[in-house]
């Protein structure tokens, strides 16, 4: 073979790996702004996905800024949160260089009575790449939901925003930033919000201890309210406690009681249902779950363990309570509490779509990696489902991933109607973050009743930069928000 | 074009070696941080890399192996074609094909433990594939093919 021929075969064999190679990676790149109104196709939940770009922009269509509360409603609990992006110390004392909202982290425990309007002013003091507050688990107006680049503007520096909602569900929630939610919420930028019962016995004396428990990993140290190891709480013997944790993580945990029976009152804000008493069992609380422990202070105390070396001490005597292993039994929220009534019918569902998470190879804005799928479409051809309001909807949610996703609806509680087929025959098992298993395959529903454009992603929050996530659409309802572009919005 | 050759396929070995370096690293003070800290590695502790002094070499393990080595390997592959080495396509078509398994593995295992074992093994495979053709790649000299024959038996 001759130089020159032997150097085009060359060229030639170069062309037939680097060109495709090139187009691959080229065609997988992002746009530098996109709307989630015209990414990835339409999915009506008829069976019938249609594909190609979603782009149901009618002009009539109702923009979700007008998904507000009244601005002449006067709020009755109002709050300024200021954020700032800095090196802080810890109620532990560690020092921590993250985000702190009023000067710490976790963030002030906002507190409201059951149909109180709430009012948020948002101040960004120093976050350089913007904030947006989302209010997890409350089933906000869509324009107060706090995702960047969805239903706002990420707040630039300097920049304030006000959000407003009625606290109407009574329980445990949180907020968190929405925008580059990965890192800032790893790094502290979040705290705890209580809603409690409008109506209730005015607790004699001092009856019950009343403790939001926010679990965060901070620099790789899991603390509580940001203490870490023992943590004593005073709490006298025959008292009960109510222990609101709040899973803040990007992976599920496990709760459990050394030295004391426990009962498991909610889960993600929701009241079960008649709960039974649990003992040598662990609760699973998902990334952005909750559950509230009830715990009758015995005399000799009890601990309630955290994992990762952090727990509550309750009582006096609970230093010498010995701490128990996690257990591997877990309750099972499927046949836990007993039935009520679910104020729908699942069976006149009008929508059914199934969200089958899966991963393959491929690139994903440039970049190779084995990436996740919904529904077999890689990031950003992901589903837009679309419903209208009123609807009764079901949702089949499947895991063949190899991992666990903690998979969170924005704007809605759903109810799980079965796990693997096997249904549930306990409390209603409301959820805004559910623990789904590699190869597990949950029914759920939920009523359609909160219009405007809503995420529903996995709470691994690294999982959703990576693509793990889709939509809930009110058909009609359209978003002027962009991703990216000069806003800078990148909710994951 | 021959030294380039053989310098990339030598990288490829020393990235072999980073790799079982980092990993072991990582693995050490993982145990130690369990051991005599009390660490505790649960699903949200390992979302949230616990810091530990080792825990860098995870990251090293999993950038270099995804991205680095696959990058080179196919750049090492391409350059074959222009090197004039004997045999040298081929050798380096298989590093890329010990590379690419090696990196399916290590996805794969993350579903099914065993695949550890080949990953273990095949890393040494990789190691030296990369070496038998940075050999063949002679010395420093870049004489046409013929001229090496020699050099290349003497291996």
């Amino acid at each position: 073979m001759t130089t020159r021929s032997r150097l085009v075969l060359a060229a030639v064999a170069t062309a037939v790996i680097v060109v495709p190679l090139a187009w691959l990676w080229w065609s997988s790149l992002l746009p530098d702004e996109y709307s989630v109104m015209t990414m990835g196709y339409m999915d009506y939940g008829d069976g019938q996905a249609e594909h190609g770009e979603t782009g149901h922009m009618e002009s009539d269509a109702i923009s979700i800024t007008e998904l507000t509360v009244p601005a002449d409603a006067k709020p009755d609990v109002s709050v300024d949160l200021t954020v700032r992006k800095e090196t802080f110390t810890l109620a532990s004392g560690r020092q921590v260089d993250g985000y702190t909202v009023n000067g710490q982290s976790p963030g002030p425990t906002i507190r409201a009575t059951e149909g109180d309007l709430v009012e948020v002013n948002l101040i960004n003091e120093s976050v350089p790449d913007g904030v947006a507050l989302h209010w997890h688990g409350v089933d906000v107006p869509n324009a107060m939901d706090g995702v960047a680049g969805v239903t706002q503007d990420a707040v630039a520096e300097g920049g304030t925003f006000s959000y407003r909602f009625y606290a109407d569900q009574v329980g445990t929630y949180w907020y968190h930033s929405h925008q580059i939610s990965h890192e800032q919420v790893k790094g502290g930028l979040l705290g705890p919000l209580v809603v409690s019962p409008a109506v209730r016995g005015e607790p004699k004396g001092n009856e019950v201890v009343d403790l939001p428990a926010l679990v965060h990993i901070y620099d790789g140290v899991r603390t509580v309210n940001g203490f870490e190891g023992d943590v004593a709480v005073d709490a006298a013997a025959g008292q009960t406690a109510r222990v609101r944790v709040i899973n803040t993580d990007n992976g599920p945990m496990s709760v459990w009681v050394s030295g004391a029976e426990y009962r498991v009152v909610a889960v993600d804000g929701y009241d079960i249902h008649q709960p039974d008493t649990v003992s040598g069992e662990a609760v699973l609380v998902t990334a952005g779950g909750r559950a509230d422990l009830e715990i009758v202070v015995p005399d000799s105390g009890a601990r309630v363990e955290l994992g990762g070396n952090t727990a509550i001490l309750l009582g006096p005597g609970a230093e010498a309570v010995t701490k128990t292993a996690a257990p591997t039994d877990f309750v099972d929220f499927l046949d836990y509490g007993s039935p009520a009534p679910l104020g729908f019918d699942p069976g006149t569902a009008t929508r059914d779509f199934e969200y089958v998470v899966d991963r393959r190879p491929g690139l994903l804005d440039g970049k190779p990696g084995l990436w996740w799928t919904v529904n077999g479409h890689m990031y950003p051809d992901v589903p837009m489902f679309a419903v209208a309001e009123g609807d009764i909807v079901r949702m089949t949610i499947e895991n063949h991933s190899g991992e666990v996703h903690p998979m969170h609806l924005h704007g809605h509680h759903a109810v799980v109607l079965s796990r693997d087929g096997e249904p549930a025959t306990g409390s209603p098992w409301w959820v805004d973050s559910l623990n789904v298993r590699d190869g597990e395959t949950y029914d759920i529903a939920f009523v359609a009743d909160n219009p405007g454009i809503w995420l529903d992603h996995c709470h691994n929050l690294p999982h959703a930069t990576e693509g793990l996530l889709a939509h809930l659409m009110y058909i009609g309802y359209t978003t002027p928000y962009m991703l990216g572009g000069a806003s800078g919005n990148q909710p994951e | 074009m021959r030294t380039t050759y053989r310098v990339f396929a030598y990288i490829i070995a020393a990235e072999v070696a980073i790799q079982a370096a980092a990993v072991a690293y990582a693995l050490f003070g993982l145990g130690i941080w369990i051991d005599k800290d009390g660490g505790v590695l649960d699903k949200a502790a390992i979302e949230s890399e616990p810091d530990f002094p080792g825990v860098i070499g995870f990251a090293i393990h999993g950038m270099n192996g995804m991205m680095l080595i696959p990058l080179i390997a196919l750049i090492f592959f391409i350059l074959s074609f222009f090197a004039r080495v004997p045999g040298g396509v081929k050798w380096a078509g298989f590093v890329l094909i010990a590379v690419i398994v090696q990196v399916t593995l290590g996805l794969f295992g993350h579903e099914i433990a065993s695949l550890g074992i080949l990953h273990g093994i095949n890393a040494l495979l990789v190691f030296s594939l990369a070496v038998m053709a940075g050999k063949r790649a002679g010395t420093s000299s870049s004489q046409p093919a013929s001229g090496t024959a020699a050099a290349s038996h003497s291996v």
